[in-house]
C-alpha cells in the first residue's frame, strides 16, 4: 500500500485521509521524534498533529483518460477506482463525475477499474469512510479537465470562440446560436489525433450550480444483483476452474509441524494436494467445493504451538487502570482538578466481535506463465498482491487484480484476503482455482474487533459542570496489526492509531487527560467498521450520562451545557438540538419506555442519536432511533441515509447480541447459531435520519453513525430502570 | 445424470453430486449464482430457493432431495429477455428501494415471492413473521419491510 515518493506539486497531492496519513506518521514521523526520553511529553502533540494536519498521502492523480472513455456514439465509460460493498460508492462517484463533465449521470456506464488501469495503490483502496471526501476534488478536476478539452475542440470545430461554447448534457453548443452544436462523441469523431491536456486547473462549478451532486440518483449496481448476475467475488467464474480448500490451525499462532497427503489424495474429485510446511500451508484442489472440503479432512496434519489463552486471561490483560498507558491527550491539570467537587468513576468493557459480512472471504487466482490474474472482493488491491510473487517464484510476472463486488466487508476485506491461498493452489495445479471460505472459517480465522476496557473518573464542580476528566483506555491492536513497522517501534509509540477514532470527549472540560494502554494479544485483531469509534463511544458517552445523573441534570441539556465555544462546538450544538427536537425529547415517551442520547464524531462527521427503549420479557426492545448527522455536503442523501440506518442496525446488533469468547486459543463461536446477528423483528421499525448539511465539502459517511448507538441504548435502559450496564452486549 | 427442474427448465447434474448441498450445485455446477451462500447451517437464509413454491434453505437441501420437484431461483423470477425483460414485482420493489451490499437479497426476495403467492395483501405483522428468518448484515430490515408492501402494490396494479 506504499506510495511512490515522487516529488509532487501541491495540486497533485491528495487531501489526507486519516488512515493513510497515520501510516505515514507511523513509519516516518515517530522515528523523527528521535528519542525514547521526551516521547511521553511529545505524544499529545503527535496526536494533535495527526488529528489536525492536512498533510499529503502522496498518491498521484491519474490522467483523465484513465478515468473516462468517451465513445463516438456519445456514451461514456467511467472507471471507478473505488470498490463497491453496498455503500453506493460507484453511484456517488458517477454523480460527482457527471456534474463536471456536464452529462446526465445516466450517460455514464460505471465500470470497476482493475489494478492495471494505472491508479495509485493508495487510491485503489476503499475504507475509513474516505472515498467521497478523498476523490471529491480530484475527480471533479479530472472531469472538468475533460469538459474543457471538449469545449476547446468544439470551439475550433464550430468556428466560435471558446468563451461562447456551452457544455450541457453531453453536448457543446454555441451560446449565440444553439443550433450550432456537437455531441461529445461527434467532437471526438472529428478529432482522431492527439489531444493536449491543459496546463491550468479547470474552474469547478459552484455548489449552487450543482444539478447531479445532491440528487438521489438510483444505485448503478443493483439491477445486476437483482438478476443474479455473477458480480461478487464468490461468484467469480472462468472456464476450466477448480475449487480449493485450505487447512486451518486449531489455535491462533499454531504452526504445521508435519503434514502429508494421507488418504486425501485418493478421495474422489481430488486433483492436487498442496503442502508447504514453511508457509504453514496445506490445501486441496478438487473438481467441486464440497469434494475439496471433504478431502481436507483426510490430510495428516500435526499442529504445534500457538496460544492456549482463554477469555479470563484476555480480560485481565485488557484492563485499564489508573496510571496505566501512555498519555496521548492533556489539557489543564487533571490530578489537581479531580480532587475538587463530586467524584464519579466507572469502568466499561466491550468484547471481541466479528465482521460477519454475509459473503465469506474468497478469491480466485489464475497463475499463468506470463501473468497472474486475481478476482477478489477487496478493499485494497495492493494488499491482495502482497506476497504473490514470492509464492510463485521465478521471473517477475504481471499481477492483475480484478476487484469484485463485496457482499459486505466492514473492514475485513481490506487487510486480509484469500488471494494468496488461491495463488498457491493455482500455481500448483496450473489452472484457475477459487477458494471460498466457509462461515466457520470466516468467523474463527479472520481477525476481530479487539476487546476494550475503559476506566473513567470525573469530577463535578459546584456549577454542575465537569471540572476534570481522567480516562484510560485499554484495547487490542487495530491498525498496528496491518501497519508494517517493527514491534519495538510500536512499543515506543505506545498507542495504536486506530484506537483514536471516537476516543476523545468533544465537550468543554478544562482539565482532561487521556491515556491509551496498548495490549498486543495473541488473538488476531484489526479493523472493524469505524475502528475504535464503537467501543470508545460506548464508554465515553455512557459516562457522560453518569456525570449528568450525578449533576442532577437532563443528559441532553448536560451535553449542551458542555459544548465548546468553537466552530466545531457550534456544529455539535446543532446536531444535539436537532436530535432533541426530532426525537420529541422534551415530551415523555409512552408509558414503559425511556430515551437515551449519545454523540460521536469521526473525522469531521458528527452524529447524535436518541434511542427509545422498553423492556419486554426481560429483553431490551428498541422502538425508535433518531439520528442527526452533519456530514458536510451530502452527494446522495438516499444512499447516505442507508449507510446511517445500516450503521445503527449493525451497532445495535453489537449492543444487544454479539460477543466472541476465546477458549484454549481459539474463538469458541464458529457460526450464527452461537453468534446470532440482529434480526428483522429486533430492528426498530423507526430509524429516522436527518442530514444537517453544511459547507461545500463532503465528509465520511460509511462508519460514523455506528458510534453512538451502544451508549444511546445503555443510557435509555438506565433512564428506564435506573440500572447502569457497563458491558457490551447489554445484559439486564 | 440427475435431472433437476429449475426455473421451468431441465438441468443435468452428475450423479456424484446427489449428496452435495443444492446451493453449491446451483452456484458452481450450474452457474446460477443468484442463490447465495452465507452460513451453511440454515440460519442466515441467503441461500433460500423455492421448492414446490415453499422457501427452503438450499444449504440444507441435498441435491437428491430436489429431484422431481419444481425449483425456483432468483434467475427464474423475471419474465422475458433483453429489452423486454420484465422484473417480478418483488424485484421491482427492491430495485426502487435497494438494500446495501445485496448479498442476502435473493433469500429475502424468495421469501417475499412465496408470501405474496399465498397472501397478496399481507399486513405488517404477517410481513414481519414471513421475513424474520433471514439476516441482512447491512441492516436493511426496514427497507425489506417496506419493499414487501410495495411489491404487493405493484402486483395488485396499484403503482
Amino acid at each position: 500500500m506504499k506510495a511512490k515518493k515522487a516529488p509532487l506539486t501541491p495540486e497533485q497531492r491528495w487531501k489526507m485521509t486519516r488512515r493513510r496519513f497515520l501510516i505515514g506518521t507511523g513509519s516516518l514521523g515517530v522515528l523523527a521524534v528521535g528519542g525514547y526520553f521526551g516521547l511521553n511529553e511529545g505524544r499529545p502533540a503527535m496526536v494533535d498533529a495527526i488529528e489536525k494536519s492536512g498533510a499529503s498521502r502522496g498518491g498521484k492523480m491519474p490522467a483523465p483518460n484513465l478515468w473516462f472513455e468517451l465513445k463516438l456514439d456519445n456514451s461514456m465509460v467511467f472507471y471507478a477506482p473505488k470498490f463497491e460493498m453496498g455503500q453506493g460508492i460507484h453511484s456517488a462517484l458517477a454523480q460527482i463525475a457527471a456534474e463536471e463533465l456536464e452529462v446526465d449521470w445516466k450517460q455514464l456506464e460505471v465500470r470497476q477499474a482493475d489494478s492495471s488501469k494505472g491508479f495509485d495503490p493508495n487510491i485503489m483502496f476503499t475504507g475509513g469512510s474516505t472515498s467521497v471526501q478523498d476523490l471529491f476534488t480530484p475527480l471533479r478536476e479530472a472531469a472538468a479537465t475533460m469538459r474543457e478539452m471538449l469545449k476547446l475542440e468544439a470551439a475550433k470545430q464550430l468556428s466560435v470562440g471558446v468563451v461562447d461554447i456551452v457544455a450541457l448534457r453531453g453536448e457543446c453548443f454555441a451560446r449565440q446560436n444553439v443550433s450550432k452544436k456537437l455531441t461529445y462523441g461527434q467532437i471526438v469523431a472529428a478529432k482522431q489525433t492527439e489531444w493536449d491536456v491543459p496546463k491550468e486547473k479547470p474552474n469547478l462549478k459552484a455548489r449552487k450550480a450543482f444539478t447531479s451532486i445532491g440528487l438521489n440518483a438510483p444505485r448503478v449496481d443493483v439491477r445486476a444483483k437483482l438478476l443474479g448476475q455473477p458480480v461478487y467475488g464468490y461468484d467469480a467464474r472462468v472456464p476450466d476452474m477448480l475449487y480449493g480448500a485450505v487447512a486451518r490451525a486449531p489455535r491462533y499462532g499454531a504452526t504445521l509441524k508435519s503434514a502429508s497427503a494421507g488418504e486425501a489424495a485418493n478421495q474422489p474429485g481430488v486433483k492436487q494436494i498442496v503442502i508447504d510446511l514453511k508457509a504453514n500451508f496445506a490445501g486441496v484442489v478438487a473438481d467441486t467445493r464440497t469434494r475439496a472440503r471433504e478431502a481436507l479432512k483426510f490430510l495428516n496434519l500435526e499442529w504445534d504451538g500457538g496460544t492456549s489463552m482463554g477469555q479470563s486471561e484476555i480480560e485481565a490483560l485488557v484492563t485499564a487502570r489508573d496510571g496505566e498507558g501512555v498519555v496521548i491527550k492533556k489539557r489543564g491539570n487533571v490530578d489537581a482538578g479531580i480532587q475538587t467537587g463530586t467524584q464519579v468513576s466507572a469502568e466499561y468493557r466491550t468484547p471481541f466481535a466479528a465482521h460477519a459480512h454475509l459473503e465469506p472471504l474468497n478469491a480466485m487466482a489464475h497463475v499463468q506463465a506470463s501473468k497472474i490474474e486475481l478476482w477478489v472482493p477487496t478493499q485494497s488491491t495492493s494488499s491482495d498482491m502482497k506476497g504473490v510473487q514470492a509464492v510463485v517464484g521465478g521471473e517477475k510476472r504481471e499481477i492483475v487484480v480484478y476487484p469484485m463486488q463485496m457482499g459486505g466487508s466492514f473492514g475485513r476485506k481490506g487487510a486480509q484476503s484469500a488471494a494468496l491461498e488461491a495463488v498457491r493452489l493455482s500455481n500448483a495445479v496450473g489452472k484457475p482455482v477459487h477458494v471460498g471460505w466457509t462461515r466457520e472459517e470466516d468467523i474463527q480465522h479472520g481477525f476481530f474487533r479487539p476487546p476494550s476496557h475503559t476506566w473513567l473518573r470525573g469530577s463535578l464542580g459546584n456549577d454542575g459542570r465537569i471540572n476534570a476528566l481522567d480516562q484510560v483506555t485499554a484495547s487490542g491492536d487495530i491498525l498496528f496489526s496491518v501497519i508494517p513497522i517493527p514491534e519495538p517501534i510500536k512499543n515506543l509509540i505506545g498507542f495504536d492509531f486506530g484506537v483514536l477514532s471516537g476516543l476523545f470527549s468533544p465537550y468543554e472540560i478544562a482539565n482532561y487527560r487521556v491515556r491509551s494502554h496498548r495490549v498486543k494479544l495473541p488473538i488476531p485483531t484489526g479493523t472493524w467498521r469505524g475502528l475504535g469509534i464503537f467501543p470508545n463511544t460506548f464508554a465515553l458517552e455512557s459516562f457522560m450520562d453518569e456525570m449528568a445523573f450525578a449533576a442532577k441534570t437532563d443528559p441532553l441539556e448536560f451535553r449542551l451545557k458542555h459544548v465548546p465555544a468553537t466552530e466545531d462546538g457550534a456544529r455539535l450544538k446543532r446536531v444535539l438540538e436537532d436530535v432533541k427536537t426530532r426525537s420529541d425529547w422534551a415530551t415523555l415517551p409512552e408509558s414503559g419506555r425511556a430515551r437515551g442520547v449519545a454523540f460521536s464524531s469521526l473525522g469531521k462527521t458528527l452524529v447524535a442519536q436518541v434511542a427509545e427503549v422498553s423492556i419486554f420479557e426481560k429483553r431490551i426492545v428498541v422502538h425508535r432511533v433518531t439520528v442527526s448527522i452533519d456530514a458536510g455536503l451530502v452527494v446522495n442523501p438516499a444512499n447516505a441515509a442507508l449507510q446511517a440506518k445500516g450503521s445503527v442496525v449493525m451497532g445495535l446488533s453489537s449492543t444487544l447480541l454479539e460477543k466472541l469468547t476465546v477458549k484454549d486459543g481459539m474463538v469458541e463461536q464458529a457460526n450464527f447459531k452461537q453468534y446470532p446477528l440482529l434480526t428483522l423483528k429486533e430492528t426498530p421499525p423507526r430509524i429516522d435520519v436527518n442530514f444537517l448539511e453544511g459547507g461545500d465539502t463532503p465528509y465520511g459517511m460509511g462508519e460514523p453513525a455506528i458510534g453512538p448507538i451502544g451508549a444511546a441504548v445503555a443510557n435509555a435502559v438506565f433512564a428506564l430502570t435506573q440500572k447502569r450496564i457497563r458491558e457490551l452486549p447489554l445484559e439486564l | 445424470m440427475l435431472k433437476l427442474e429449475i426455473n421451468q427448465r431441465s438441468w443435468d447434474v452428475p450423479d456424484f453430486q446427489a449428496s452435495e448441498m443444492l446451493v453449491w450445485v446451483l452456484r458452481d455446477t450450474l452457474g446460477l449464482a443468484g442463490t447465495r451462500y452465507g452460513c451453511g447451517v440454515g440460519v442466515c437464509g441467503s441461500c433460500n430457493v423455492l421448492i414446490d413454491g415453499v422457501p427452503k434453505r438450499s444449504c440444507q437441501t441435498p441435491t437428491a432431495d430436489a429431484v422431481g420437484k419444481k425449483i425456483t431461483t432468483l434467475e427464474g423470477l423475471a419474465k422475458g429477455e433483453g429489452d423486454k425483460l420484465e422484473l417480478h414485482p418483488v424485484q421491482a420493489a427492491f430495485l426502487e428501494n435497494p438494500l446495501q451490499c445485496c448479498w442476502c437479497m435473493s433469500g429475502h426476495i424468495m421469501n417475499a415471492v412465496a408470501l405474496l403467492e399465498n397472501n397478496p395483501n399481507p399486513n405488517s405483522e404477517q410481513i414481519d413473521n414471513a421475513m424474520n428468518e433471514n439476516y441482512c448484515r447491512c441492516g436493511g430490515y426496514n427497507s425489506i419491510r417496506q419493499n414487501v408492501t410495495r411489491a404487493a402494490e405493484i402486483a395488485g396494479g396499484r403503482s
